[in-house]
Parts: structure tokens; C-alpha cells; sequence
């Protein structure tokens, strides 16, 4: 039987159901690479360009990891996913990126996704990369049906409000209706920033579960809904062209304007283009609403004191107000 | 016998010991400089307090800084806090209408920013120590000047020379090449503190309402340069704590004696701990992939803590008495 190798890093955490299901139909080992660790870390950073940002240099790594484990690496090459919309060049370029930055390479499957002009292409991606590994159209279909399938449970657990790091867990087991909203958290807290910064958590040094031991609940934007995200990054005076700046815009400004948060942290690493334009969006949109905002930077570091001491600080700040709006000495 | 709190601020450039009494008050401060050894810097720091006040009674005692964790836990902290909220206590104990905390430490620079005696908003720089302490420490020493005679040099000049502030690399690049042009030193460290202020305003205070009163903070505040190019870019008084080199340490003092006040004990473990051997051993836990670098702090022969693992193996496996490597 063949065997698939699939990165964990860039557009996993968007997308993993969705291929997982479908190779596995098709009778196809998906093999994933394990969480970024130091190993994986080090090794992107040799084998990668200088001037990329992390999560690219990490999935570098990733690669690196599986390439002797696996007969093809899917890599997609996500032009656009959304209509006269785009993703960040590193993505659009990543095949290409990877393939003349690793030597020794299995075959890549570097399946073009690119839905700016029409939907129509979309089918016949899928039905190439079915034919590549020899199988016939019915077959390809039926698999991309259950695929599509696990990929709404994933869609529907974080809508529910499960953070994407527990929902890729759990989405493909039994589960009854769980209803996360009902538990009880003293604060609330957006963590927002691409999905590949804010669920890979060695690169973030475990923001997300370090803010729920401290009985925050965490709401990230893979957890807005569509048509919420479209509704407010709409009000910008110019349409947001990227996919996910979109979806960070959106769901920032819905969870601003709703007031359903204590406070925003953004996740951004270092030299993300994109960002350079997002932070201040989101940044100015919270000031003005007087929602507490923070910047976390990152890049390779390891030591955590820098983060701590920021989020500790953070979560110290949004106590103090709501002690003070409840009339209790602020001091203690 | 009169009550003591103490106050420990373990930075990445001072370690800072104050005691302060029932009223606030600072009895004694010491200002020591860390140099890679904050073990050994506390235990001579504990063994000055005992030397110079006795064996008074501490009552409680709180630790802050980056180096807080192993301070507490070496000290037996009652309170382990994060900088800027210590920062933000003392200050509003100095001057409880403050609006606005400008801080320069070492390696961080933070901003503040208080309304109506609570933190409503704060930043700390990002990725790069530009415009810290411990890069002006660096220029001063490249051009051959005392830090504590850098800020007297920069008011002797009219004359600013402009040096790039946003990266510490391009700064000294550019501060080279204006010395070989034959600037005046005066003009050059000047033009120093120039662009330091306004990388930080930039940086740090970008987007903030910088409102009065204004304090600044810090071992940076030592330099009256810098004094002097916040209130000529800010256009009003900047407010120097007689005591802004241990201000981080006066808040956490504040704060143990606000928590010994509500646990009614402390957990410090005395002064004389001064007296026990500390070992630190590390080593790289190769189980698995993720390489932790795992740090054990023994205490005489116990072993005090562990920590850095990311599976939590090391850490909870402390009383298993086999040691590390």
C-alpha cells in the first residue's frame, strides 16, 4: 500500500480532516509528521530560505521529517480558496519553495487549488489527484464525499466553540452535542493570528492551553462562522483580498463589536507581510472599544519568560478592571 | 519587634533587594548587578541584609522579574508577579494620580498606562532590545564613557546628531561612521538618547495617549539625556521616583505584604538560607524528539525544583531521589 506523508504546519489545522478522509477512502496510509519539536524546528531552519517567517521554516521541518517515511508529500498548492481572494505568496509557492530547498524528495503531490475566478476547477483538482494514485472516478467521488463529511464535523465542533486544537482530536469520534459555552470562565480572550501561529504549540510555547489552565475561555477565528466574517470584514472601507486576513478581521470585529471578549491577543511572527497590515486593524478596533489589546512576537525563541511575563501581565490587567467595575478594592 | 517586608526584582541586568516597614516606607534598598549569576547574587544580597540590619523579622516576601520563579522558589516567595503589575503598584503608591509609567529596564522596555488607579493598557517591546538599558550600557562602554557620566555628556550638547534608533545593529553602524565623520562625543550620545526616545515612542508607546502625570522608571532613569529627550519630545515634566531603580521590587514588597495581610503567615524561609549550598545542574532529556533542556535546583541536598520539561516527566518525578546527570 502506499504511503502519504502530510506536514503538520501551515494549512493542517484548516484543512486536516478533509484530506485525512479522503486519502483514507481512496485505501491510502496517511503518515503526518509529529508536533513541531526542537528536531523539526532545527531542521527547517537549515534546510529553509533566511528571510521566511516560522511556521514556513517549521514546515520545512516537517517535511524534512517525513520525506524518508513516505513513497509522495502532499503538499497543495492553495492559490485561492475563495472567490477574487488569495493566500499569502509563501503559500502559493510552497511546493516550489520546498522543492528546490530539500534535495532527495519523494514525488510531490502538489494538487493546485485555485477557486479566484469559479468553483469548476475545484472538481477536477480532485479528480487528478485521485488519478495520480490510479483510481477511478467513482471511487475518487465517493471518497471525497465522506471526506467532505468529517471535514463538517470538524466545521460544526468549532462552531460549537471547541478550539481547533482539541476539536482535530475529537472530530472523527462518537461524540453527543457537546455544548462548551455552558461551562463558566472569569474571562474571556481572543487569541488570534494564522491558524499555522496559533495552534502550533511549540512555536507558541503553548499560548492556548496556558490561557485555559488559567480558567480563560479561548476563542480563536477559525471558530466564527462564515458568514459572521463576511458580514463585519465587509465594513472595511476596502475589500480584504486575503483569505485568512479576512477571516482575522472578521472575526476580530464581530467579537469586538459584540463585546463578547475581555480582550484580544495577537499572535503574529516575526516578518509576516500580512500581518503588518492585520495587527493594526485589529489593534485600532480595540482601542477604540476599549477592549485590552497585546502583541506577542515570535520567532525561533525558546525561553518563555518573555511570553509569560507578557501574558501573565495581560491577564493580570483584565482582572484589575473587573474587580474595579465590581466595586472591589483594586489593589488586592 | 517591628515588621519587614521584603521585595527581590531578579532582572536580566540588576538584581534589586528593598525592605520596606508596616508604613511603606523604604528601609534599606541594594541595587546589584545580576551578571549571569542570580543564585549566587540573592544569597549576597540576603547575607547584606543580615549584616547591615540583623536578623530582623520579614514578615513576608515577593519576588518579580525574569528571574522571579527561581527567586521564589529558592526564597519561598509569598507572591510571584509579573513586572509591569509591580511596576504599576509602586507607582501609584508613589503618586496615586498617576496616568502614565515609562519603563527601562535591562532588556525590556514597557509602557504603562494607568486611569483612575487601575492598568488599562500596557505594551512591552517586541523582538529587538534597542533602546534599552543594557544596549546603552554596550555604546557607552564602545565609546570609552562611564554609564553614569552618559547622561551629564548629553546635556552638554545643543547640537544633536541623528543616529538611526530603530535597530540596535544599524544604531551602531550609524554612530561608528558619525564618529569618523568627527562628531564631538557630547553631540553623538546625545543624538544617542534621541533616537532611543523616539524608538520607544514608536515602538512601545505607539498608538497609546501618553497623558500626565508621567512617570519614568527604571535604571534607565538614571540618565538625565533620557530625562531630557521624553520631556522635549512629550513637551511636560517626567516624574523620576526617588527610588526608580527598584521600583519593580518596592511594588512586589507591597503586594507580599498586601497577601501576608489576607493568608495571615508567610512561607518565607528565613535570611539564613543565605548559608545554604545551591547547585543548578541542566541537561537535555533525549526520550524524545522535543530535546527539553531540563534544569534541577538542588538545595543542600534536596532537590528544590525541576523544570523545562514539556511532558511534565522530570518535573513530577521530584521526589524520586535519583538525580540528573
Amino acid at each position: 500500500m502506499c504511503k502519504i506523508g502530510i506536514p503538520r504546519g501551515m494549512f493542517f489545522y484548516d484543512y486536516f480532516p478533509l484530506w485525512k478522509e479522503f486519502f483514507q477512502e481512496l485505501g491510502i496510509e496517511i503518515i503526518v509528521s509529529s508536533k513541531t519539536n526542537k528536531e523539526i524546528l532545527n531542521l527547517g531552519i537549515s534546510s529553509c530560505v533566511d528571510e521566511a517567517c516560522l511556521p514556513v521554516k517549521i514546515f520545512h521541518g516537517h517535511v524534512e521529517y517525513l520525506k524518508d517515511k513516505v513513497d509522495y508529500i502532499f503538499i497543495p498548492r492553495i492559490m485561492s480558496i475563495d472567490r477574487m481572494e488569495y493566500c499569502c505568496p509563501k503559500v502559493l509557492g510552497l511546493p516550489d519553495m520546498i522543492r528546490y530547498s530539500i534535495g532527495k524528495l519523494p514525488p510531490i503531490i502538489d494538487t493546485q487549488i485555485n477557486l479566484r475566478k469559479s468553483n469548476n476547477k475545484y472538481k477536477k483538482s480532485i479528480y487528478d489527484t485521485g488519478k495520480l494514485l490510479g483510481k477511478d472516478f467513482w471511487e475518487i467521488k465517493k471518497a471525497y464525499k465522506k471526506a467532505e463529511k468529517s471535514y463538517e464535523r470538524y466545521i460544526y465542533l468549532l462552531n460549537k466553540g471547541v478550539v481547533p486544537i482539541e476539536a482535530i482530536k475529537i472530530y472523527d469520534k462518537v461524540f453527543k452535542d457537546i455544548n462548551y459555552s455552558s461551562e463558566h470562565n472569569e474571562l474571556t480572550i481572543m487569541v488570534v493570528g494564522h491558524s499555522y501561529s496559533i495552534y502550533d504549540e511549540y512555536l507558541n510555547m503553548n499560548l492556548i492551553s496556558k490561557l485555559m489552565s488559567n480558567n480563560i475561555k479561548v476563542i480563536t477565528p477559525e471558530m466564527i462562522n462564515k458568514e459572521k466574517i463576511n458580514r463585519y470584514s465587509n465594513k472595511l472601507p476596502k475589500r480584504m483580498f486575503w483569505t485568512h486576513g479576512k477571516r482575522i478581521v472578521g472575526s476580530a470585529f464581530s467579537l469586538i463589536e459584540e463585546q463578547k471578549i475581555d480582550g484580544i491577543i495577537y499572535l503574529s511572527s516575526f516578518g509576516c507581510g500580512m500581518d503588518s497590515v492585520l495587527v493594526d486593524l485589529v489593534e485600532r478596533k480595540a482601542i477604540k472599544a476599549e477592549i485590552p489589546f497585546t502583541l506577542l512576537t515570535l520567532d525561533e525563541q525558546t525561553g518563555e519568560a518573555g511570553v509569560n511575563t507578557r501574558i501573565e501581565a495581560f491577564i493580570d490587567m483584565m482582572k484589575w478592571r473587573n474587580r474595579d467595575e465590581n466595586n472591589i478594592s483594586a489593589f488586592r | 519587634m517591628k515588621n519587614f517586608y521584603m521585595g527581590i526584582d531578579v532582572g536580566s541586568v540588576s538584581t534589586n533587594i528593598v525592605i520596606l516597614d508596616e508604613e511603606n516606607n523604604i528601609v534599606w534598598k541594594k541595587y546589584l548587578r545580576t551578571q549571569g549569576k542570580p543564585i549566587d547574587i540573592l544569597k549576597e544580597g540576603l547575607k547584606e541584609v543580615r549584616k547591615e540590619l540583623g536578623d530582623i523579622d520579614i514578615k513576608g516576601v515577593g519576588t518579580t522579574g525574569s528571574g522571579r520563579q527561581l527567586a521564589g522558589l529558592i526564597l519561598g516567595a509569598d507572591v510571584v508577579k509579573n513586572e509591569i503589575t509591580c511596576h504599576a503598584v509602586s507607582a501609584l503608591d508613589f503618586m496615586p494620580d498617576i496616568k502614565t509609567i515609562i519603563e527601562i529596564g535591562g532588556q525590556d522596555s514597557k509602557i504603562i498606562i494607568i486611569r483612575d488607579g487601575i492598568v488599562v493598557d500596557f505594551a512591552m517591546n517586541t523582538v529587538c532590545a534597542a533602546g534599552t538599558g543594557s544596549f546603552l550600557d554596550r555604546q557607552a562602554f564602545r565609546l570609552g564613557v562611564g554609564i553614569e557620566q552618559f547622561g551629564k555628556l548629553a546635556l552638554k550638547s545643543d547640537n544633536p546628531v541623528r543616529i538611526a534608533g530603530r535597530c540596535a545593529v544599524f544604531a551602531e553602524s550609524d554612530m561608528i561612521h558619525k564618529q569618523q565623520l568627527g562628531h564631538n562625543q557630547e553631540d553623538i550620545i546625545w543624538g544617542l538618547c534621541q533616537a532611543l526616545v523616539r524608538n520607544y515612542l514608536n515602538n512601545v508607546g505607539k498608538g497609546k495617549e501618553i497623558l500626565g502625570p508621567i512617570a519614568f522608571q527604571g535604571g534607565v532613569a538614571a540618565n538625565e539625556g533620557i530625562k531630557r529627550a521624553f520631556e522635549d519630545t512629550l513637551k511636560q515634566e517626567v516624574f523620576i521616583p526617588k527610588d526608580f531603580d527598584v521600583m519593580g521590587a518596592v511594588g512586589v514588597g507591597l503586594l507580599a505584604k498586601a497577601e501576608v495581610k489576607r493568608k495571615k503567615t508567610t512561607s518565607f524561609k528565613g535570611l539564613n538560607i543565605s548559608n545554604i549550598d545551591y547547585k543548578v545542574r541542566g541537561m537535555e532529556c533525549n526520550d524524545c524528539a522535543n530535546l527539553c533542556e531540563v534544569i534541577e535546583i538542588q538545595e543542600g541536598n534536596n532537590i528544590l525544583a525541576r523544570y523545562g520539561d514539556k511532558c511534565g516527566k522530570w518535573t513530577n518525578s521530584i521526589k524520586d531521589s535519583s538525580k540528573l546527570a
